[in-house]
């Protein structure tokens, strides 16, 4: 009856899949596992494996594959006012056309996974990690069924309910809070309280107050009427109430989907004030094992912070500055995160440059507690300075930051910004820095904001997590995905996602640039294509990045859209590739070993001379470079085909332009590849999460007028021929992409470099090579395999 | 693709040599009886340079 469990679903998995598994399992040794399973999937509740994908096995496929389900769904006959199907292997086909298309989009995103959002027909998917975010944002099982019969425009076939109430029944009941400082186990079911509590760990769990006293009575009734008026629920900055929803023009909808929906979300706010709830205190040292135990029992706590009722931390005067305005889109996601007036730990899901930061900073003056910001680089621990020095009343005095580069002093300081490198560091620190770090192992942190949180590996995650105590915490990314699955366990790690924001619909409202993608096509030249069929694989990368026809098209794109007065990025991760062509062009470049103080002259000269209009970057730019001018990018080397890269690059062009409506497209998302090579079908792949979010490439074949353009380089064939020769030279190291430090199994990140006076003012480009080099090669083979 | 079939006739993948004239940048003439296992191989390039859009399911 009920969905598959694991075990039977992993046969046939190739060999690929399964050395995966064994990665996973691997990382996942430090983690709170103790009953590794062969899938590896311990550490996360049964019902998580659950999968609703095989419920339609035995259904008849026709010869294109599509399945036919009539048996199953009978069509109700007002069908044509309802905006969706329900099919039995759990997707979700919504019309995006429908008049009640806003009230069921939103529900969609708070009960499953978008697969797929093109314009007209969305596709959406229910699994168990999105149900269970549902209840953790406040809905109920019956709720979820009631509503989705409603909206579908058939009947839901059995298997689906069957797998939302399997998914959902046990989660959520139980909730792990923080009240004056004191962990309470909190719960509206004493049944479920009372099965928990006979666990024989939960007991030993559990802090007794008065031993005398507790005898028969397990459970401490606690009264909660936390009588919540709307007085009470937050509110974001000085925002007018933008939330009105717009009723669907009143055409065809039928009564009950409007109604319902309005009931179930004023019921978010008003159920905790009627409800009785039981709760017991648990000892703060097996919070660990508590929640490791809780997820074993299939019923994995959800951790809140009463911010409000917390006296003992001190409330930081910060606030959000009146000229702060909340997108809608913005203030939507942050609801779910405060939805009953406290703070759920969870992960918000935005764009780039769909203001990220700004959600951020506001979560932060809501909470009014100390705040722990981290990020991935040293430039953007600057920027997020820059951001709540903006966005709030918060000043220099108030914001530390803790990099290599800037140390603050961080005593009586409210919010910390750093990195997650500094923070997991092991090896010795500097004094001050060791200071720093005691002090903050000290504190209780009342919100710990987690940017660009698909990047961190979940080893690196419980690192932070034994170190900083923290009340709750809020990650916030663009792009939910990894080319391996582990983003899945960010679930249960930091808590669900709270909110995902649909990428075309922003862009329609202007909140983020209009993007047209291209891919633009580059005839290999014969010579290169030539040695490209011969040579090596780890050689061929270079012949392609470096094919004298791509060079010139990226030449070309460069000079016609300076014409046009916009600011280019040019991206390439392959660092050899990246220095010729900024070399040749006379451009200034990005990459790992360029100083802080560089790179940040760079990016201001980038941001305001009008001279500098292109600027060549490597992957060290793909996150969180807030470069909000750029409107073109222009990609000649990426990192095979990975989604997250071609998503995040996507990123830094995407913050909304001014005059955003004049043309048709503001932003121009350029990708070289070169024809008949492998970098097709990289390319192919990386598009696939961009084409799920609705957008479309344009594939160029021939840029018309580049041959008109004059004096472009490698138009002959003796300068291609040398430039052929360079390439054949390059060594090994050369035809490989830039490693960052912290990133993937490349330890020699450090950069330490025999230093002399020669080498700081960039004399000696031939010694780094030598040495990084030497460096390289008595790496084991096997680590280069294991990079993400 | 004129690199790709010369690189086919040198390397003998095919068994034997079948371009029989060089004519020019673009143009080669090569012998009839090949030709099938030509478009085969061609294919299987293309086949290996393009990706599938949809979310495959493994």
């Amino acid at each position: 009856m009920g969905p598959p469990k694991r075990g039977g679903s992993n046969k046939g998995e190739g060999k690929t899949k399964k050395r995966k598994k064994e990665e996973e399992e691997w990382t996942y040794e430090e983690d709170d596992t103790n009953d590794i399973d062969e899938t590896g999937e311990a550490d996360i509740p049964g019902a998580a494996a659950r999968n609703a994908e095989r419920n339609d096995q035995g259904v008849q496929e026709d010869e294109f594959g599509a399945k036919d389900y009539r048996s199953q769904m009978t069509l109700k006959t007002d069908n044509a006012s309802r905006p969706l199907w329900v099919a039995p292997n759990g997707h979700i086909f919504l019309e995006s056309f429908s008049p009640v298309y806003k009230h069921a989009h939103d529900f969609l995103i708070a009960i499953s996974e978008p697969v797929c959002r093109p314009e007209f027909i969305h596709e959406y998917k229910l699994t168990a990690y999105s149900l269970y975010a549902a209840v953790s944002v406040g809905l109920q099982t019956d709720d979820i069924i009631e509503y989705l019969k409603r909206l579908s425009k058939t009947t839901i076939p059995d298997g689906i309910v069957e797998f939302i109430k399997l998914c959902t029944l046990s989660y959520g009941k139980v909730k792990l809070v923080l009240k004056h400082n004191k962990y309470f186990v909190e719960s509206p079911f004493p049944d479920v309280l009372q099965k928990l509590l006979k666990d024989p760990v939960i007991q030993e769990c559990r802090l007794r107050r008065n031993i005398e006293n507790e005898s028969e009575e397990l459970i401490t009734q606690v009264n909660i009427n936390q009588v919540q008026d709307k007085k009470n629920v937050v509110t974001f900055g000085a925002k007018p109430t933008t939330s009105s929803e717009g009723q669907g023009d009143g055409t065809t909808v039928p009564d009950d989907i409007t109604n319902f929906y309005e009931k179930m979300d004023n019921e978010e706010d008003d159920e905790e004030a009627s409800l009785q709830t039981v709760s017991f205190e648990v000892n703060q040292e097996k919070i660990e094992v508590l929640q490791k135990r809780c997820i074993e029992l299939e019923h994995p706590l959800l951790a809140e912070y009463d911010f409000r009722n917390d006296t003992i931390n001190p409330d930081i005067n910060i606030d959000l500055r009146p000229s702060a305005v909340l997108r809608p889109y913005q203030e939507k996601s942050l609801r779910k995160m405060f939805g009953n007036g406290r703070a759920r730990s969870g992960v918000i899901v935005l764009p780039c440059g769909a203001g990220k930061s700004l959600v951020g900073v506001t979560a932060c003056c809501t909470v009014r507690k100390r705040a722990l910001v981290l990020c991935n680089s040293g430039v953007s621990v600057e920027q997020w300075k820059q951001q709540f020095k903006m966005w709030s009343t918060a000043d220099d005095s108030m914001i530390c930051r803790f990099t290599s580069e800037a140390k603050d002093k961080p005593m009586g300081c409210s919010i910390l910004v750093t990195t997650y490198s500094m923070i997991t560091h092991t090896q010795r620190r500097s004094w001050e820095a060791e200071q720093t770090m005691k002090w903050l192992q000290e504190q209780e942190w009342g919100i710990m904001v987690l940017d660009e949180v698909h990047t961190i590996p979940a080893k690196m995650f419980r690192r932070v997590l034994t170190i900083v105590q923290s009340h709750c915490k809020l990650g916030l990314t663009a792009t939910l995905l990894r080319e391996d699955d582990k983003i899945a366990d960010l679930n249960f790690l930091i808590g669900p996602k709270l909110y995902e924001a649909n990428w075309l619909e922003l862009q329609k409202r202007g909140f983020i640039a209009r993007v047209q993608c291209a891919e633009v096509w580059c005839p290999m030249t014969p010579e290169f294509y030539r040695e490209y069929l011969v040579c090596k694989t780890s050689k061929r990368l270079l012949l392609y990045v470096m094919n004298p026809n791509k060079f010139r098209a990226c030449q070309y794109l460069i000079r016609y859209h300076e014409r046009r007065g916009d600011k280019t990025i040019v991206f390439s991760d392959n660092v050899f590739a990246l220095k010729h062509y900024a070399i040749k062009m006379n451009k200034p470049y990005i990459y790992g070993p360029t100083s802080q103080g560089e790179r940040i002259q760079i990016l201001q000269n980038f941001k305001f001379n009008p001279k500098v209009n292109t600027i060549f970057v490597s992957k060290v730019a793909d996150t969180s470079f807030d470069l909000p001018e750029a409107n073109v990018l222009i990609q000649i080397s990426s990192h095979g085909g990975s989604r997250r890269q071609e998503a995040q690059r996507l990123g830094r062009i995407l913050r909304a332009k001014k005059g955003a409506i004049a043309e048709e497209y503001n932003a121009f998302f350029y990708t070289l590849v070169s024809q008949d090579t492998m970098e097709m079908n990289y390319s192919r792949k990386r598009q696939r999460f961009l084409v799920n979010q609705g957008y479309s490439y344009k594939v160029i074949t021939k840029l018309a007028g580049m041959e008109e353009e004059p004096d472009l380089f490698y138009k002959t064939r003796e300068e291609q021929g040398q430039l052929l020769q360079q390439v054949l030279a390059a060594s090994d190291i050369d035809c490989e992409d830039e490693r960052i430090p912290g990133e993937g199994g490349a330890k020699s990140g450090a950069t330490r470099r025999a230093g002399h006076l020669g080498s700081m003012s960039g004399a000696d480009d031939a010694v780094y090579y030598e040495f990084k080099k030497s460096n390289n090669a008595n790496k084991h083979p096997l680590f280069k395999k294991f990079r993400y | 693709m004129k690199q790709f079939l010369l690189h086919l006739d040198e390397t003998l993948k095919l068994g034997r040599k079948f371009i029989i004239q060089d004519l020019d940048e673009n143009h080669l003439f090569i012998s009839g009886d090949i030709l099938d296992i030509l478009q085969a191989k061609i294919d299987d390039l293309m086949d290996q340079i393009s990706f599938p859009l949809a979310e495959k399911n493994s």
